[in-house]
């Protein structure tokens, strides 16, 4: 259910929507209220928390070719003449610039997406220290810990023709494996993201042994040799690629900054002719499935690269605007504290052809990389930087045997996108993620794909 | 809810051993361009205000966080801290004192009003005062002033009220030569109202992104073999940071430290010091998030561990002092003048990267420059790498002083026998 405060704001925001119209052309009230239940179990510490991390208000309005924002705790007794002054400044330093103004439909919808598996405090603890007891049993395990995340969100958006809310679920479950011998000292993780919180932990415990597994292989690794290799990249890692080469890339809030090489490039081939690529809110279900943006537009799915070609980028409702195209729904904020930015939601390569067997069997030397570390893009120029956490040896189209840590993939976009040469045939989105903007404005992501077999520079 | 009516729900609840209410007020105002446009200003005027709730039980500490927010009532808080004394009771953590000893309550007398709008215009007239170059200009900027009051209380009727100024900038400087655009990343952030200082920052990076229009690959210049390497501002951070959290008490309690007490961490006899408070230095605070008043503390004297550092709880586990969460590092030792000598600097890295586990570091390289002993020569598109826990065993320490948001020292860390491909 839309959380209680929120709905109870709705008349309130009404009315203070219909006294700020009297000084704006156009105002907009997004509430937002997020209640984080974390449970973790780990080697020495559990810990369970319910944090509303978010519980508040920001108001949006246009006059004089400009936008201004107001973020606050609470509306009740907030007067517009308290937003006026906050947020009308003498002598601004600016050159002249008229930003249009926002249109709208009438549109009032709720709507709803719920955990349909709830589970209780004592069985989640229970379970989560099940696989902390069981990482124990391997005597190279120095420290474990075991989470459970559940973000419950509700927003209301209200404005002259819109009131709308929503209310939805998500559901991470972590585990992180440290290992030592003597000073050599290694680190795993598994995360998953479901919409319901038994599929999250019974996921987690499924793969728990594999995390060990490597956790206690990775004792063994070694540095890459800095060179240029065939790479078979696992889900996690091709999510990686696409969110980094082609979704920050064609942010179209970038656009209009001319800060993204992509608006040069749309109907062009960026990628093989083999590579489609995707983001949306309503693309898939997963961490960034919301069905309105923070601006109030409709959640949508968007093909970004087909056959190769680059189609078109994703924006929030102020970057359609100004550059005269359809929102996307992807204006996100970090929170109500925060400024909308165009933001990726889900994002994710689409399936191919191939079997994963046949594209291992294709490697003469390369690895196999897995597991996201973190990643930066450069979309004005079109570098990329991905750290895969481990990589798997392949010869002659077999494992060797041999594990490499960290392995970080850099170069041109385009060089690496165009070199993919097999394409799997099922996909994997991951929802475990967070992405920032240049080094801040945290939101909830997910992204993944196939297996992809490409050409890279890794070191 | 009123802050003393918060309390007086915490007070009336018998079944706790232990609180800690936390609030911090902000007041900002940003102001955002493309260009030299003002495409949008914004006001925020929040409170967080947090409560840690302790419940001592058998032979354990048990604790849950909880948030109070403008939809609370007195009855919805007490079911709030009623809720969180169950999920306690059931957090069997080994005890430890809930609350650190504090023996003054911290009460900033600086009570100084800002006009925060106007010294974020006059931050934009400074910032864009540097904006003079016909093929070079700022094509992003975010401008964020603020201040923030933090209100401390706990169980032992410690009170602190403490008061933080800060300015924030983030700018996106653009070069375009004959064949393309290209630009640079830069996080500016002070305590200090320092107009001039800011327009020198912004000056400076965007010469960087000339450098960066005008540089060469990796492959068009010969570099000799065991080229020092200069490394600064977010690597330089990364590395310290580094250093620091592994003889953290909680890295030793937890084992995943890979130093100890007078264990040997760099032949160079530099020393680490961490300060609550350095003017200039926006991470500042004279008290941690437990409340504890900070003082400073060497962790790194004469290149080896000197300290052990860390918070109340794995401070009692260990059997140590605690120190509390102290936010500002200061580094010092001898100084190297490497200006004679071939070096490479690196200005900017894509992302830079550090596995405290493996100690592997380093990333692509946006800018750097080399001076090949007569001339500087920028370059772009390569990668560094190496392993910290090695090189930082002969790390030198340049001679020009900085100071970012949690440190003050030198500008450089210089290292030699980085792979560079």
């Amino acid at each position: 259910m839309l959380n209680k405060f929120l709905k109870s704001k709705i008349k309130t925001a009404k009315s203070l929507v219909k006294d700020l119209r009297k000084t704006y052309d156009y105002v907009s009230i997004l509430g937002s209220h997020v209640l984080t239940k974390r449970i973790s179990v780990g080697t020495a510490n559990t810990s369970i928390d319910e944090i509303e991390g978010e519980c508040g208000f920001v108001i949006k309005v246009y006059r004089d070719g400009r936008y201004s924002e107001y973020s606050c705790d609470d509306i009740s007794d907030l007067k517009a003449n308290d937003v006026i002054k906050a947020l009308t400044l003498k002598d601004a330093f600016t050159s002249e610039f008229n930003v249009k103004m926002l249109e709208e439909k009438e549109h009032v919808e709720d709507y709803l997406r719920e955990d349909k598996d709830d589970i209780s405090n004592d069985e989640i603890v229970k379970r989560l220290t099940e696989i902390k007891d069981t990482m124990h049993k391997n005597a190279k395990v120095i420290n474990t810990n075991c989470a459970y995340v559940k973000r419950q969100v509700s927003k209301i958006f209200v404005s002259e023709k819109k009131c709308l809310t929503q209310k939805y679920d998500w559901i991470n479950a972590m585990l992180i494996v440290v290992t030592r011998d003597k000073d050599n000292i290694k680190t795993n993780y598994h995360a998953e993201g479901e919409a319901s919180s038994l599929k999250a932990l019974n996921l987690l415990k499924k793969n728990s042994s594999n995390v060990l597994d490597i956790a206690v292989r990775l004792l063994d690794a070694k540095p890459i040799k800095p060179g240029k290799y065939t790479i078979i990249t696992d889900p996690s890692i091709s999510g990686l690629i696409a969110h980094e080469a082609f979704g920050h890339g064609v942010e179209m809030d970038m656009f209009v900054k001319n800060r993204a090489k992509a608006k040069d490039y749309i109907g062009k081939y960026v990628a093989s002719p083999i590579v489609d690529m995707y983001d949306g809110a309503a693309g898939v279900i997963s961490s960034a499935s919301y069905f309105f943006d923070d601006d109030g537009i409709e959640a949508s799915k968007t093909q970004i690269i087909k056959k190769g070609i680059l189609q078109t980028g994703i924006s929030d409702s102020l970057s359609a605007l100004t550059l005269g195209t359809k929102p996307t729904g992807n204006g996100r904020r970090e929170s109500y504290k925060r400024k909308v930015y165009t933001r990726m939601t889900n994002t994710y390569f689409g399936k191919g052809k191939d079997k994963l067997d046949d594209m291992i069997k294709s490697v003469k030397h390369g690895y196999f990389l897995f597991q996201t570390n973190n990643g930066m893009e450069d979309p004005k120029n079109w570098q990329i930087q991905c750290t895969a956490s481990y990589g798997l040896e392949i010869k002659d189209g077999k494992f060797t045997g041999k594990i490499v840590t960290p392995v970080v993939i850099s170069g041109y976009v385009v060089d690496l996108l165009s070199s993919i040469s097999m394409v799997s045939d099922s996909v994997k989105v991951i929802g475990s993620g967070m992405c920032g903007k240049g080094h801040k404005e945290w939101v909830y992501v997910s992204d993944g794909g196939p297996y992809l077999k490409a050409e890279a520079k890794l070191g | 809810m009123k802050t003393q009516d918060i309390l007086k729900c915490l007070k009336a609840n018998k079944n706790l051993s232990a609180y800690q209410l936390i609030e911090n007020e902000k007041d900002s105002r940003e102001l955002f361009y493309v260009l030299d446009h003002l495409e949008i200003n914004r006001a925020v005027k929040t409170t967080t205000t947090i409560i840690v709730v302790y419940v001592n039980h058998q032979d354990y500490t048990g604790s849950s966080t909880i948030t109070v927010t403008s939809g609370d009532d007195e009855k919805s808080l007490n079911k709030k801290i009623k809720d969180a004394i169950v999920k306690a009771k059931a957090v069997k953590n080994a005890y430890y004192p809930a609350l650190p000893e504090i023996k003054e309550n911290i009460v900033d007398k600086n009570q100084d009003k800002y006009d925060l709008n106007s010294i974020a215009n006059n931050v934009a007239k400074a910032v864009f005062k540097a904006n003079k170059y016909d093929s070079g200009w700022l094509n992003s900027t975010e401008i964020f002033v603020s201040t923030i009051r933090t209100k401390f209380f706990d169980s032992n009727n410690v009170k602190h009220d403490v008061r933080k100024f800060n300015i924030s900038v983030e700018v996106i400087p653009t070069w375009a030569n004959s064949k393309e655009e290209i630009e640079l990343y830069k996080w500016y952030e002070t305590s200090d109202i320092n107009y001039s200082e800011i327009t020198k920052e912004i000056d400076e990076l965007l010469l960087n992104a000339k450098d960066r229009s005008e540089a060469k690959k990796l492959k068009d210049v010969k570099l000799p073999k065991d080229l020092k390497v200069l490394v600064k501002n977010d690597m330089l951070d990364l590395i310290l940071d580094t250093f620091a959290e592994d003889i953290n008490l909680r890295s030793v309690f937890y084992k995943q430290n890979h130093y100890n007490k007078n264990d040997l961490v760099s032949d160079n006899k530099l020393s680490l010091t961490l300060k609550p408070v350095v003017k200039g230095c926006s991470a500042s605070s004279k008290i941690d998030n437990n409340g504890m008043v900070l003082k400073n503390t060497k962790i790194i004297s004469d290149g080896k561990v000197k300290k052990l550092w860390g918070d109340n709880r794995f401070a009692y586990y260990l059997k140590q002092d605690p120190t509390g969460n102290i936010p500002v590092k200061e580094l010092d030792g001898e100084r190297f003048d490497y200006s004679k000598d071939k070096h490479l600097i690196i200005e900017n890295f894509s992302s830079p990267q550090l596995d405290e586990a493996s100690g592997y570091w380093g990333g692509e390289v946006r800018l750097a420059k080399y001076f090949d002993g007569k001339k500087y020569i920028p370059l772009t598109s390569f990668s560094i790498s190496g392993n910290i826990y090695e090189d930082f065993k002969n790390v030198k320490l340049s001679k020009e002083e900085v100071k970012h948001p949690s440190y003050k020292g030198p500008k450089y860390l210089i290292f030699e026998g980085v792979k560079i491909h």
